[in-house]
């Protein structure tokens, strides 16, 4: 699905292609449960997350980082994936739109390989942050 | 304050065989309609064996093993008040269905930080080492936990 990238097509500053995932239905957290095994009732049970001072359930962090990962790899092959790491800033809640964006933020000759640094954030429709975090993708050159 | 001197603690290795079912089954979760993760043909095609596992699978062998509740249980952190801060993950080689996986979850770093509001909190980071059934290293998983008080 990610098109053929070469390092030489990146330049520092280049966006990352935005991707727009949601409204998140709560159906999406029991998928995800399942799939991960991350059986915290703070993700299921409204009940649960109200007995804990939220409004209801919250998102699994991982889900989201999932959508950034899926972002990022909708654009640079998965093989090419070098580190990917993320920091959680915010909760996600059911009804929200999350969008993924990122930029280049430096390329690099690095032990052979040809390296390219990425940020990227995810945001809800109020633009409220959910994740930031970077990426570095090793790439093919044209050479 | 969590038990700063299980600092470098290493914990029983979680096993993992890795399903192509599971593959697609975490795809489909997030939503990720790329082919590679639940088609063969298009996986080859693109350059992989077989279908690769994703940027986020390693999550996958960490809950269902139920290692991370264990090593929250050893340190005595209350698990309502944890939040997981960070989540960062190094890739040397795909994961593909068939493989068997060995994670090595250890226990780096215990810090005790104060928030800008006063607030303490315990700062844990745990490193897994997967590695795979030909004992190559195939990931490092590093998760920062956040104990509030």
């Amino acid at each position: 699905m990610a098109q053929d990238i070469y390092y030489e097509d990146i330049n520092v500053g280049d966006a990352m292609p935005e991707m727009v995932k949601g409204p998140i239905l709560k159906l999406q957290h029991v998928m995800y449960a399942g799939a991960s095994g991350d059986f915290n009732p703070l993700h299921t049970d409204d009940d649960f997350a109200k007995a804990v001072g939220l409004d209801g359930v919250i998102c699994h962090g991982m889900l989201i980082m999932g959508f950034v990962g899926q972002a990022i790899t909708a654009w640079i092959p998965k093989k090419c994936l070098k580190k990917f790491g993320v920091r959680f800033a915010g909760m996600t809640k059911p009804g929200n739109t999350v969008t993924v964006t990122g930029k280049v933020t430096d390329k690099r000759v690095d032990a052979g390989e040809n390296i390219i640094s990425c940020e990227v954030v995810a945001q809800d429709e109020n633009r409220d942050v959910k994740i930031t975090g970077n990426f570095e993708a090793a790439l093919p050159s044209k050479g | 304050m969590a038990d700063k001197s299980k600092e470098g603690k290493e914990y029983p290795p979680i096993v993992w065989e890795v399903e192509r079912g599971k593959i697609r089954e975490l795809a489909k979760a997030i939503g990720d309609p790329n082919p590679i993760y639940l088609d063969r043909e298009a996986a080859v095609k693109e350059g992989y064996k077989d279908c690769p596992a994703s940027s986020t699978f390693f999550t996958v062998p960490m809950m269902w093993c139920s290692s991370m509740p264990g090593v929250i249980n050893d340190l005595k952190i209350n698990f309502a008040m944890v939040l997981h801060g960070e989540e960062e993950y190094e890739y040397y080689q795909q994961v593909y269905p068939g493989d068997v996986i060995t994670g090595k979850p250890k226990i780096a770093h215990i810090e005790e930080k104060t928030s800008k509001s006063g607030k303490k909190m315990d700062m844990v980071t745990v490193e897994i080492i997967y590695t795979n059934q030909k004992g190559e290293k195939v990931s490092k998983a590093r998760s920062l936990l956040v104990e509030r008080k």
